[in-house]
């Protein structure tokens, strides 16, 4: 196995073309270390990719960029994302609770998992896009196009994530996050992310509900239902207590770490929860 | 094989490595440093915990061809660092009688370092979450914060004397 770390996009396109399936690209390594014996014996190729200029968090007209190698920590505590209409961001690294792995894991390689980690249940709820390159140009693709399935996401040969871009949310838009685990430092048991907009007269004018880690699709799923009983009401405690019950046509898997009628359970509350978030967050015109 | 530099607690090491092979393997096993444990080897107990330019980090999870042009420091490197004298984390955890077998100690060393590096004077519940990714198995937990609040103040003191 070879080992690169190319400091121009050229050449690391040039490597994933030579390389093929084989490549492998590394920034925190956190999921290919953990997972090394099975991982690097497929691979004949990995090629380092924090030395791209791929760390960064900007914003422009159109909403945040976040390079593919920037950190949970750096996404935690940043002025761009504690706080404000994209607070979501920071409150989601913050709970992948182990210090050294948010100093380490990044936001490309936590949206290629695909397996049960937060930030793409975020990331959805957020109408994100997900920045792709290759020697054959630049596409963008939504974070709902993106996850084809469990530990699997649409890139083709030779291609990488450069960036996530999450798009200006409306006016008075807030969102909140929650998260189900046994132990502070476990995976999730299954993620909740929710988003509010608010029109001038303080009815819903846009609403996302999506649950992640442990849907039965094994990719992140917005709740149609919960969405609809949202839409157009007064966002009060029983028009919130409708949703998260609605919010059950996402189905859960049921496995030894917990069932799936707990986890929907889960959901549930953790609509509820992050609704009564986002909505307050939103009546404060989005910026709290 | 490929030949790396390391700069470990200010020494340069050569050594040769696989590209798979883990930080915390090439500094046990290659370079001898053995204050670093390695536990789980995937990320979940903490053991392996040093800081690399001047973060936590778990070893186990780094790659070592991945940590040349770092600056990486090791519970070994305390001593250095404080004139050649424990540490004040170190004195406060033999002290406060903070480890029974010791295994997790270097990581839990090196965490409440970086975190009283940042913030000299944490409550309980941050001393907390700044351990919260290292596993003590003899449950020493509530000694351990005891530890890193004593030190947290040894060291504020230290400072307001200086």
């Amino acid at each position: 196995m070879e080992y690169y770390s190319p400091t121009e996009l050229d050449h690391a396109y040039t490597l994933l073309d030579k390389y093929g399936d084989g490549a492998v690209p590394i920034a925190g390594s956190t999921f290919f270390m953990s997972r090394r014996e099975e991982l690097f014996d497929e691979a004949d190729a990995v090629i380092d990719i924090k030395k791209l200029g791929l760390n960064y968090i900007r914003l422009n007209d159109d909403g945040l960029h976040i390079g593919a190698t920037t950190t949970f920590n750096e996404i935690f505590d940043h002025k761009l994302t504690r706080g404000g209409r994209y607070a979501i961001l920071s409150d989601t690294a913050g709970e992948l609770n182990t210090n050294e792995v948010r100093n380490m894991a990044t936001i490309g390689g936590v949206v290629c998992v695909a397996g049960e980690v937060d930030m793409p249940t975020s990331l959805l709820a957020c109408d994100a896009n997900i920045v792709i390159g290759s020697s054959r140009g630049t596409r963008a693709m939504s974070m709902s196009e993106f996850h084809v399935g469990y530990l699997n996401n649409a890139l083709e040969e030779g291609e990488m994530v450069l960036e996530v871009h999450v798009p200006q949310p409306p006016a008075n838009t807030g969102a909140g996050f929650a998260k189900f685990q046994r132990t502070a430092a476990d995976l999730p048991l299954v993620n909740v992310a929710t988003r509010v907009s608010l029109d001038g007269a303080g009815a819903c004018s846009e609403a996302r509900v999506v649950a992640g880690a442990a849907t039965l699709s094994g990719v992140p799923e917005r709740s149609a239902a919960a969405e609809a009983v949202l839409l157009g009401g007064t966002i009060d405690d029983a028009l919130i207590e409708s949703a998260a019950a609605a919010s059950n046509d996402i189905e859960c898997v049921n496995d030894f770490r917990v069932s799936a009628e707990v986890r929907q359970l889960w959901v549930r509350c953790g609509v509820e929860d992050t609704l009564k978030q986002a909505a307050a967050r939103a009546r404060q015109g989005g910026e709290a | 094989m490929n030949a790396i530099s390391l700069k470990i607690n200010n020494e340069g090491y050569d050594v040769l490595v696989k590209p798979h092979w883990s930080l915390a393997y090439v500094i046990r096993e290659k370079i001898g440093l053995t204050g670093t444990k390695a536990g789980c080897e995937m990320g979940t107990c903490g053991s392996c915990t040093l800081l690399l330019d001047g973060k936590p980090i778990f070893s186990c999870l780094r790659m070592a061809i991945d940590a040349q042009g770092s600056d990486i420091r090791t519970i070994e490197g305390l001593e250095e660092e404080n004139n050649g004298e424990l540490h004040p984390l170190q004195e406060a955890f033999i002290q406060d009688h903070g480890m029974q077998c010791g295994f997790c100690t270097p990581g839990m060393i090196l965490a409440a370092k970086h975190l009283l590096e940042n913030n000299p004077d944490p409550t309980g519940q941050e001393v907390r979450e700044a351990i919260g990714g290292h596993l003590c198995r003899c449950g020493t937990y509530v000694r351990i914060v005891k530890a890193i609040m004593n030190a947290a103040e040894t060291m504020r003191n230290a400072q307001a004397t200086q």
